[in-house]
């Protein structure tokens, strides 16, 4: 266990390392978030509420997106796996008392802590400022919130790094790594929350996993969700995480017992 | 002359070549960027869908705004955007040094050595939603207006390409510019919107230091007969003219850089 602290340590400090490509990487999520709000603001044009949300729950909608997805960075995760079974990297960490995706978490966990804590905090924080942002509904609303984050945080990682393993098979890290872009783009939530979608649409994206990414968050601190709602769905993300980490798991078992690597 | 242009057309074949070795891995990348562009398009119209209007736009205008934004983008990005990313690298390894022993233009040839025919998913997804969106958002078409839409798509191709280039180029003085694309791609992604709906001190951004502006939106807005902040009538002047002035600015800033490469690996 102390080795896995230690490499989220390493993760945490690598990120140190390269200041520069973390602050610019915030600098532009920083530009999306005031574009998300501006957007937003455009398509209310004055009207203070549509379908019982008002412009201030969708103001702050955008900035949780900027909280809750501005840390992790999925495709730097499924380039990193599918580079190792690529290139043979991995073999490396096949002989080492570790387990390689356990050891994955453990960096990805310790940068996005680095990204969180120095730069996503300071920048929403700025944008709240000049926006304005909605309180968290009640303390529950706040805590749950917390959770819904490390459940983003876990699925996102468990996600990204399914996909990473499947370069084993398809022995394409880059069009992998673009198809998982467009599944966050469109069922996550980060640019328009499922109550927005037409139906049935909007029901059958609000219980696929990627939906704990940044919809569930979100709608949590809003208040979108009772208290009973708040933990049946925090039940159901537990349920998928558990689900996909069976998945990475079987996956990775069977990619790494057939690997083969030439050359060295 | 006419030896340096063969040779041009050489480099490009060959890259060519060596890029379609792997045509089903080739054909499936661009599938995959068929749907990442797809999936934002799709957002665009559950938006639309939902509220109509988006800042004075309708579905059709925002899509025609979308297309133009990703041909102007793919076309200017196939002769700069995957070559100067990598220039990073060639300075960091030293390897530039090579390059730069060559009998052949140093940006010439890492260009056409490097053309990038992987963009043609983004131009297989832009033109036909191009087409729909022509004539779904009733522009008026007049001699004029047929002669400024393709001037402004040459226009903001050079734009495009002028500025990857300047950030690319970057690197021969910094080692590392490659962070500066990350600012970069955050001003991209605003220009499938238009511009009268971001704050005024956005608006200027984009359309002096960053100006990103005149790849999409301002062309767009003009040809639609909608109103550009700050440009007002001299939007369309100014449209036409943002591709070659930027084109003289990055040869002189690819030169300078050039003049300043120390060498950083060996």
């Amino acid at each position: 266990m102390t080795a896995y602290a230690a490499f989220a340590r390493s993760g945490f400090l690598t990120s140190l390392a390269y200041r520069n490509e973390v602050w610019a990487n915030i600098f532009g999520k920083l530009v999306q978030v005031f574009a998300r709000v501006a957007i937003w603001l455009a398509v209310y044009a004055g009207t203070m509420s549509v379908d019982g949300i008002g412009i201030k729950d969708m103001i702050t909608y955008a900035l949780l997106g900027g909280v809750v997805m501005g840390a992790t960075r999925h495709d730097r995760i499924v380039r990193q796996v599918g580079t190792a079974l690529k290139t043979g990297d991995v073999a490396v960490w096949l002989l080492k008392p570790v387990h390689y995706p356990l050891y994955m978490l453990a960096v990805e966990a310790g940068m996005s802590a680095y990204t969180f804590l120095l730069a996503v905090v300071p920048t929403i924080i700025i944008v709240a400022l000049v926006y304005g942002m909605l309180p968290p509904a009640s303390p529950f609303h706040a805590a749950m919130f917390v959770a819904f984050c490390g459940l983003s945080f876990i699925i996102h990682f468990l996600v990204a790094a399914i996909f990473g393993v499947l370069a084993f098979w398809l022995m394409t890290i880059f069009s992998l790594d673009w198809l998982l872009g467009s599944l966050v783009t469109l069922l996550s939530g980060l640019l328009v929350p499922f109550w927005f979608f037409p139906e049935p649409f909007g029901a059958i994206a609000s219980h696929q996993p990627l939906a704990w990414l940044v919809y569930y968050p979100s709608a949590v601190w809003l208040g979108q969700l009772d208290i009973g709602m708040t933990l049946l769905y925090f039940g159901i993300g537990l349920a998928w995480a558990a689900l996909l980490a069976l998945a990475l798991t079987l996956l990775w078992r069977r990619a790494s017992s057939r690997i083969t690597v030439q050359g060295g | 002359m006419l030896h340096r242009l063969g040779v041009l057309a050489l480099l490009v074949r060959m890259f060519v070549k060596s890029q379609m070795e792997y045509r089903g891995a080739f054909w499936l990348d661009r599938v995959a960027q068929i749907l990442s562009y797809g999936a934002v398009l799709l957002t665009i119209w559950i938006l639309l869908n939902k509220f109509q209007l988006l800042g004075g736009w309708n579905w059709p205008e925002l899509a025609l705004l979308f297309s133009f934004q990703l041909l102007a983008y793919s076309l200017g990005a196939s002769m700069s955007f995957t070559q100067l990313n990598t220039l990073e690298d060639l300075v960091r390894m030293g390897t530039l040094d090579a390059l730069l022993t060559k009998p052949i233009n140093t940006w010439a040839y890492l260009i056409f050595s490097g053309l990038n025919i992987g963009y043609a998913g983004h131009i297989i997804l832009a033109i036909p939603v191009l087409v729909w969106a022509l004539m779904a958002a009733e522009v008026q078409w007049s001699v004029g207006s047929t002669l400024f839409f393709v001037g402004s798509l040459l226009s903001a191709t050079m734009v495009t390409g002028a500025i990857i280039t300047m950030i690319g180029g970057t690197a021969l003085i910094w080692v590392r510019s490659n962070h500066l694309f990350a600012i970069f791609f955050g001003f991209w992604e605003l220009t499938r919107y238009p511009l009268n709906i971001f704050p005024t001190g956005l608006q200027v951004v984009m359309l002096t230091i960053v100006p990103l502006a005149y790849i999409s939106t301002v062309p767009v807005a003009v040809l639609l007969g909608k109103p550009v902040p700050l440009l007002g009538d001299f939007a369309a002047s100014v449209t036409l003219l943002a591709g070659p002035v930027l084109v003289l600015v990055a040869i002189a800033h690819w030169r300078y850089a050039l003049s300043r490469y120390q060498g950083a690996g060996g």
